[in-house]
């Protein structure tokens, strides 16, 4: 080669660099974020609530954002993996991971799993899945005072399937017992889906699962009543627990994390577009239709919130006896 | 008919197209171990969003049909289930490929998957309302049996050899285990360690199980991985319909039980093929040719997986309930559409339905000639790849396979050590198949006892839980029948050849000369297992009532299999050759040192693919491997060839998963 051509690639060599690295650094400003599709992890398999909601963020994101997002999977116990690893991935806003509470409450609380609650770093929670009690059509429980009735004259026989132990319909029958005064037994299954088939299939009783089950299964299930705030859009004639005068409230809550380097104006612009994500109809018609609540806990909002249900999860998990033998 | 307007709709060029493109993309990656139907219909889910929903159903579900029939391509060719569906393909697909007669493989595993793929998507779309109940029926008691059942096979995979089959089967079992429990929530045999909360990844363990050893023996020798084709020309479509008409009960009764196991959710795949392939050799004439290259297993096997997915589609669409992970991610993809999942499905929608079972159908048949053709091709470039390209390739796609499922290195380790622990255990009688059932089906039957126990507790009615449901005592029949059948078949054949007089028993006992002396080594074995299980024991105690039954039942009985085996081992006489029975069955000239080194690189490889990064990591072993199966001094232009293969090889591998897979690499030093 001579020398001639190895200037040449020399110098080309160089510009290039010298335009990657001008590339990044203007990508690394907020301004213009996002000028790239953006990797949005999802903890879990695919299938779940987290990977529907995060579709159904998917399919508004560009219109909002001006760029689009990449769904990746990074599945593995029961989200621990990849929170563990978040704050290690790069800070510029183009990697952000969905988040859950109850679990990057309890988890931390039960064992060692790579890191705590304080360390990840949530910008928006943007909607939760209310807890709720399904009874087969068939059921002789037409009301939730039916099923308390029964509960209160046989004590441990009403029988609730739900996803997993420790889990947010574990916690809810917990405490639907305490409320309620009765005892139920929780039979835990690998899911949502086996949960529910479950309660299809009559082989326990009653299930705790979560609303978002009652679109799915239309005339097949009758929910006797929704842990949530108020009535639900998509159920209007499902009572809420505090109707009855349970207070109960809670399910599962999602939101969107960044990994902890990520400059404080970029955390920001993450928060509005899921903030205006929510605000887009056809987003809030699919969510609510599929029962669905939508949440606005923006950035600011954010330490407060985790502080509370900090409160909230730890009083439980004490209950439970879930906590760590330190 | 309004059904034939929705065929005509279906038969639209993009849609075919769309079907076709499918079915090969979905073939290839099934093949490749790791590489899932999961992850590529994950992939393409946002480009169905500006697709019309029939066409982009259409493609997802070509996707995953061709990638459940893909899984037969590396397990008849390299021993690996390329899908966890594709598990009992192994136990005949690979005898038959290594007698030469892989292409005749590949092609009836097409027809078997075609014929069963059709049997799954026409119940689909007749039967579709009626059948979901079956997934309905089955509470946690009948999964809890399901499980029972596929474990029975172990005593038809280890005749002669019970014992060690279901120690290996235990070992399966307590490896199911590990990590967070679902039910309960302990955290059971992670020994403080943060990789094993997670618990053991069923796929990658397969990879490590069945394909580790291959490789580990692959570099010993100079001998061909598979014996190459026969020079003579012969039809194997042919032969293959020929076989394939012979076993058409075979295969239609494996479609069924496919197709059913499909509609239950959770069971999958994996399960259709073990249970067909134990009703295939219960009701074959020659149940002793299962296992060492029986065309009638290999057919069993891949109807029912590919009935699975037709079958799978029936909660889904009728009950929004997914029965596998890939529908679980098109329920998604529908509901995404706006789309109303549900009994009313077929009637409101029925369009968009129809439409898409058509699509189904056509890309199952598609199947053929793309599979005819993928095959073939397949076979002969790894029955001509030399060695010096094909064992660092086999080993990559291990290294990818298992990193690829979560994005872990964690995962490939887990594989590299089960997969040296079997290859050792295999030298002393100790197969994996055992041990992969134990784990796949442990957690089924964990939770299904568990679930059963808990509900039957709070009714009162433990026994009649268990016992007394229908269709648990018809799986319970069904599992003594296979359990006794064996024995029932000895014993038969034992008064027969009675009859015929005592010359054959003398024979058939010097055929088998050197399993019948003691081997210390076995007796080492069945110490170290007391010991496992005795400390696994010894850890249920700290677990929660609900945690710790299955594990500890499953702990006492490798204590009191080990037991049986040490005793059965010294009452035999002691031997007076050196170990022979280890070392007969091995070929001259086999090097341990080049074993030692391939072990060594497949660690290393494991703990520096986060450090140094993926693609860096990945080329640095492949050319050491490369190097660990080069026998001659290689010349110049070989060299070269090597380097550059190795680089295109694995670069390529890499844009696959980085840029169209987007599966996440590790941060490291390089890339």
């Amino acid at each position: 080669m001579n020398s001639n051509n190895l200037k040449t690639m020399l110098i080309s060599v160089a510009a290039t660099t010298a335009l990657a690295v001008a590339s990044f650094m203007t990508t690394a400003s907020a301004d213009s974020y996002p000028s790239k599709p953006v990797n949005y992890i999802i903890p879990f398999n695919a299938g779940g609530e987290s990977d529907l909601s995060a579709r159904f963020q998917q399919a508004s994101f560009e219109k909002v954002a001006g760029a689009p997002t990449v769904i990746q999977y990074m599945a593995g116990a029961g989200g621990a993996s990849a929170w563990s690893q978040l704050n290690g991935m790069p800070g510029d806003g183009y990697t952000i991971m969905g988040i859950n509470i109850p679990h990057t409450i309890l988890q931390p609380l039960q064992k060692e799993v790579g890191y705590q609650t304080d360390d990840l770093t949530p910008v928006h929670y943007f909607h939760y899945t209310p807890d709720a009690i399904f009874v087969p059509t068939d059921s002789p429980f037409k009301t939730l005072s039916d099923l308390m009735d029964y509960a209160s004259k046989n004590p441990a026989m009403v029988t609730f399937s739900g996803s997993g132990s420790n889990s947010s319909n574990n916690i809810a029958q917990v405490r639907f017992d305490e409320l309620a005064g009765v005892t139920t037994t929780y039979i835990p299954f690998s899911g949502t889906g086996p949960a529910v088939t479950a309660v299809l299939g009559s082989q326990v009783m009653a299930g705790f699962n979560y609303a978002t089950s009652g679109s799915n299964y239309g005339d097949k299930l009758r929910m006797l009543a929704v842990a949530a705030e108020e009535r639900l859009p998509a159920f209007p004639d499902v009572p809420t627990f505090r109707e009855l005068n349970l207070d109960l409230v809670g399910g599962a809550y999602r939101g969107v994390a960044v990994p902890s380097s990520t400059p404080e104006n970029v955390k920001q612009k993450v928060s509005d577009i899921v903030s205006a994500i929510n605000a887009d109809p056809d987003f809030k018609q699919k969510m609510e239709d599929g029962g669905f609540v939508l949440t606005d806990i923006t950035y600011d909002k954010m330490d407060d919130f985790i502080a509370a249900k900090t409160k909230e999860y730890t009083a439980v998990a004490e209950k439970l006896g879930i906590t760590a033998k330190r | 008919m309004e059904m034939l307007t929705y065929l005509f709709e279906a038969l639209t060029p993009l849609n075919l197209l769309m079907a076709l493109a499918g079915v090969v993309a979905g073939t290839v990656i099934g093949s490749m171990p790791g590489l899932s139907a999961t992850m590529a219909v994950a992939v393409l889910v946002p480009f169905t969003y500006t697709m019309s929903p029939a066409s982009g159903l259409i493609m997802l579900g070509a996707i995953y049909t061709g990638a459940i029939y893909g899984g037969a391509f590396s397990a008849i060719l390299v021993n690996t289930p390329g899908t966890p569906s594709a598990i009992a393909t192994t136990f005949d697909g690979f005898p038959m490929a290594k007698r030469g007669d892989g292409a005749l493989a590949i092609t009836l595993a097409t027809i078997a998957s075609v014929v069963g793929g059709l049997v799954g998507g026409i119940s689909l779309l007749l039967l579709a309302p009626p059948l979901a109940e079956v997934a309905l029926a089955f509470g946690p008691a009948e999964y809890f049996w399901l499980a029972v059942f596929g474990l029975t096979l172990i005593s038809a995979l280890s005749v002669g050899n019970t014992t060690k089959g279901l120690i290996g089967a235990c070992i399966g079992l307590l490896l199911s285990v590990v990590g967070v429990a679902v039910v309960g929530g302990d955290i059971r045999y992670t020994f403080n360690s943060q990789a094993l909360l997670g618990g053991i990844d069923i796929t990658s363990a397969i990879i490590g199980l069945y394909c580790i050893p291959v490789l580990i023996d692959l570099v010993a020798t100079r001998d061909p991985h598979i014996a190459p084709q026969p020079v003579k020309h012969r039809s194997y479509l042919t032969e293959a319909v020929r076989i394939a008409l012979r076993g058409k009960f075979n295969m239609l009764r494996s479609s069924v039980i496919g197709t059913i196991v499909g509609i239950l959710p959770g069971a999958g795949g994996s399960i259709a093929g073990l249970v067909s392939y134990t009703e295939a050799r219960r009701a074959s004439r020659h149940p002793e040719r299962f296992g060492k290259g029986e065309p009638d297993g290999l057919i069993a096997t891949e109807s029912a997986n590919n009935a699975t997915v037709g079958g799978g589609f029936i909660p889904t669409l009728v009950l929004g309930i997914p029965g596998t992970p890939p529908d679980a991610i098109i329920l998604g993809a529908l509901l995404v559409q706006g789309i109303k999942i549900g009994p009313t499905l077929f009637t409101t929608q029925g369009d968009i339905v129809y439409t898409f079972i058509y699509g189904l159908l056509i890309a199952t048949l598609l199947m053929l000639p793309a599979g005819l053709l993928l095959g073939r091709y397949a076979f002969k470039s790894i029955s001509r790849t030399p060695k010096t390209l094909l064992v660092p390739t086999i080993a990559f796609l291990t290294v990818i396979g298992s990193f690829a499922i979560h994005s872990n290195s964690h995962d490939t380790l887990t594989m590299c050590i089960l997969g040296v622990l079997a290859w050792v255990l295999n030298r002393y009688g100790f197969a994996p198949s055992p041990i992969v059932l134990g784990l796949v089906l442990g957690q089924i039957a964990e939770q299904g006892f568990v679930q059963t126990y808990l509900i039957g507790n709070a009714q009162g009615a433990i026994v009649e839980m268990f016992f007394g449901r229908p269709i648990s005592l018809a799986i319970i029949i069904c599992a003594a029948l296979t359990l006794l059948y064996p024995l029932i078949g000895e014993h038969l054949k034992r008064r027969k050849d009675s009859k015929a007089g005592v010359e054959r028993d003398i024979t058939a006992a010097a055929a088998q000369p050197l399993t019948t002396c003691r081997s210390s080594a076995v007796i080492g074995f069945a110490a170290l297992f007391i010991a496992t299980g005795v400390g696994a024991y010894v850890e249920t105690q700290d677990m929660s009532a609900m945690g710790a039954v299955f594990p500890g039942t499953i702990a006492t009985l490798l204590v009191v299999l080990s037991a049986i085996l040490a005793v059965q081992q010294l009452r035999r006489p002691r031997r007076q050759t050196l170990i022979a029975g280890t070392t007969a069955s091995e070929a001259p000239g086999a090097s341990n040192i080049r074993r030692l080194v391939t072990v060594i690189v497949l660690g290393a490889w494991a703990l520096l693919l986060p450090v140094l990064g993926f693609f860096v990591s990945s080329w640095l072993a492949f050319v050491a491997l490369t190097a660990a199966t080069t026998f001659e001094w290689p010349d110049k232009k070989e060299i070269i060839v090597n380097l550059i293969s190795s680089v295109a090889i694995v670069g390529g591998f890499y844009l696959l998963m980085s840029r169209v897979l987007l599966i996440r690499m590790p941060d490291g030093l390089f890339f």
